[in-house]
């Protein structure tokens, strides 16, 4: 265990909580463990069973995200809330940039869009870096870069995005042009990531950036565009090749909440995945959220960032390899 | 017919026909979208290097291939020579074909050769390896402060890892050769 390192971590946990706190945010303490966690069909809960003192029991999950419990309690009223918490995920690759517990930051923002989520996650950054001292590898001069998915492909594929959308015979000819291989099985969006994971992501380099404005189906909590509906109000951070972020201006349609989360729930039973009600309460509360915009961030590879560590097996105290293996 | 979770470093894909070795691979899960493994492959046959990006639930197709344990001998201007202890027969490789890797290798080491074809293509040795820090600079008060928690060291290897600054010339550590990163200093025997 690298010491300094795990002293560095608690710094800069400490700080993004002082940034949040002198802003007005009011930091919740949201559940982490639920009846009914979040359905994305490529993320896996970890499942458990809580007992009452009778015996009764009912299956419980570690959340992926505090994301309902957060929109819920804006429903309720708050404005500016963050959380700042362990989330649990299970089948990802323990390859130094996952560990199935890691530290995940939300928060969200009323009356609030993808411009102010970008402009908090740069003040947020840079303040913590200059606080801590951290700020040998995080520019500090300018806006960090900000490019639409449809931009990134121009720039790094050479392709245009926008006639693909919508077209998964034309989304295939042009990964089979790129060389990538298609199958029948492969949906638009996985033809979308062959091509984005090995031409685009790779490429975005050290530079910290803002990708948005994401084809809507892959953005399933977040709103359409208002100037063009294939698209929607998604964020997403890298930085030194890292995905840091993730942020939508939210959905707040119950309407269309559903149906997209009954299309996920139908894909995870494709996929042959554990599936389960929907979030009824969750539901009922999205008339009452309003015009919010949130956006999650991932602690552990920020410490990373700051302090160049490369694996986040040395920013953990006891990361997965150790404790799960022999 | 394999899946893409089996891909490791130096197995050998068909590709459009083709046998191409695994040079590095990631798996990685956007968590909006499927789990994928993104490859670089390298054409066992015409060394061309491509990048390929697997979805996890597709099928590949892996090449059955011989493997050969060996030792390392030396380097010269052909490449890596290394030898099969049972047989005395002796491979060798070029220093493309044995890229970054041949940084690791010492005299005496035991390898793994992948062998397509009669003749080696890949090579495999230990994911942890001790070194002896032969060239760094002492911790200077003060470096934590400002974050330098790690500095440059030269190995015995020849090779600059970096190290955190509690680690003096000397000392034996433990480098994953996978990556190319100090892992911890290395135990007393």
């Amino acid at each position: 265990m690298n010491v300094e390192r795990i002293r560095q971590r608690s710094d800069i946990v400490r700080l993004i909580r002082r940034w949040f706190d002198e802003r007005g945010f009011l930091e919740m303490h949201t559940p982490r463990l639920v009846g009914l966690p979040g359905q994305e069909p490529h993320l896996d809960p970890f499942w458990s069973v809580v007992h009452e003192a009778d015996g009764a029991s009912r299956p419980v999950a570690f959340v992926t995200s505090p994301e309902y419990a957060m929109k819920r309690l804006l429903a309720e009223g708050m404005d500016r809330i963050y959380d700042l918490g362990p989330c649990f995920r299970d089948g990802e690759p323990w390859d130094g940039t996952h560990d199935p517990e890691f530290l995940l930051l939300e928060w969200y923002r009323r009356d609030a869009g993808l411009e102010d989520l970008m402009r908090d996650t740069e003040e947020m950054v840079r303040w913590v870096a200059t606080e801590s001292g951290y700020t040998s590898l995080v520019p500090m001069l300018g806006p960090f870069r900000r490019m639409t998915v449809s931009e990134a492909w121009n720039a790094y594929v050479g392709i245009d995005l926008d006639p693909l959308l919508d077209d998964r015979e034309a989304m295939a000819d042009t990964c089979r042009a790129n060389g990538q291989t298609v199958t029948d099985a492969d949906t638009w969006d996985d033809l979308f990531f062959k091509i984005f994971l090995t031409g685009i992501e790779p490429r975005l380099g050290e530079e910290p950036t803002f990708l948005y404005r994401y084809p809507v189906s892959m953005a399933a909590l977040a709103r359409p565009c208002a100037d063009d509906p294939r698209f929607a109000e998604r964020v997403e951070f890298y930085a030194r090749g890292l995905e840091l972020a993730n942020g939508f201006a939210e959905l707040s349609d119950p309407v269309e909440q559903r149906k997209r989360f009954e299309e996920e729930r139908a894909l995870r039973q494709k996929l042959g995945k554990k599936t389960w009600p929907l979030d009824e309460r969750f539901l009922g509360a999205l008339p009452k959220m309003g015009n919010v915009a949130g956006i999650a961030f991932g602690v552990d590879r920020f410490i990373m960032w700051l302090t160049g560590a490369t694996s986040i097996n040395d920013i953990l105290p006891f990361p997965a390899r150790e404790r799960f293996e022999d | 017919m394999a899946s893409p979770n089996e891909i490791k470093k130096g197995i050998v894909l068909l590709h459009n026909g083709e046998p191409w070795v695994v040079t590095e691979f990631q798996h990685i899960n956007p968590g909006k979208g499927a789990a994928f493994v993104r490859t670089r492959i390298k054409n066992a046959k015409t060394g061309r290097t491509l990048e390929q990006t697997y979805k996890v639930s597709e099928t590949i197709e892996i090449v059955e291939v011989d493997y050969r344990n060996a030792q390392y001998l030396n380097h010269d201007a052909t490449g890596y020579t290394f030898m099969d202890m049972g047989t005395y027969d002796q491979y060798t490789m070029s220093d493309d074909e044995v890229g970054d890797q041949g940084k690791y290798l010492r005299e005496g080491l035991d390898v793994t050769l992948t062998m397509f074809e009669g003749n080696p293509i890949a090579l495999q040795f230990p994911r942890k390896m001790n070194f002896r820090i032969a060239e760094t600079t002492p911790a200077v008060k003060g470096d934590t402060a400002t974050g330098n928690v790690t500095k440059e060291a030269k190995t015995d290897g020849g090779f600059v890892v970096r190290v955190p600054i509690f680690i003096n010339e000397g000392e034996e550590v433990v480098v994953n050769t996978d990556t190319g990163e100090y892992v911890e200093r290395a135990k007393k025997e």
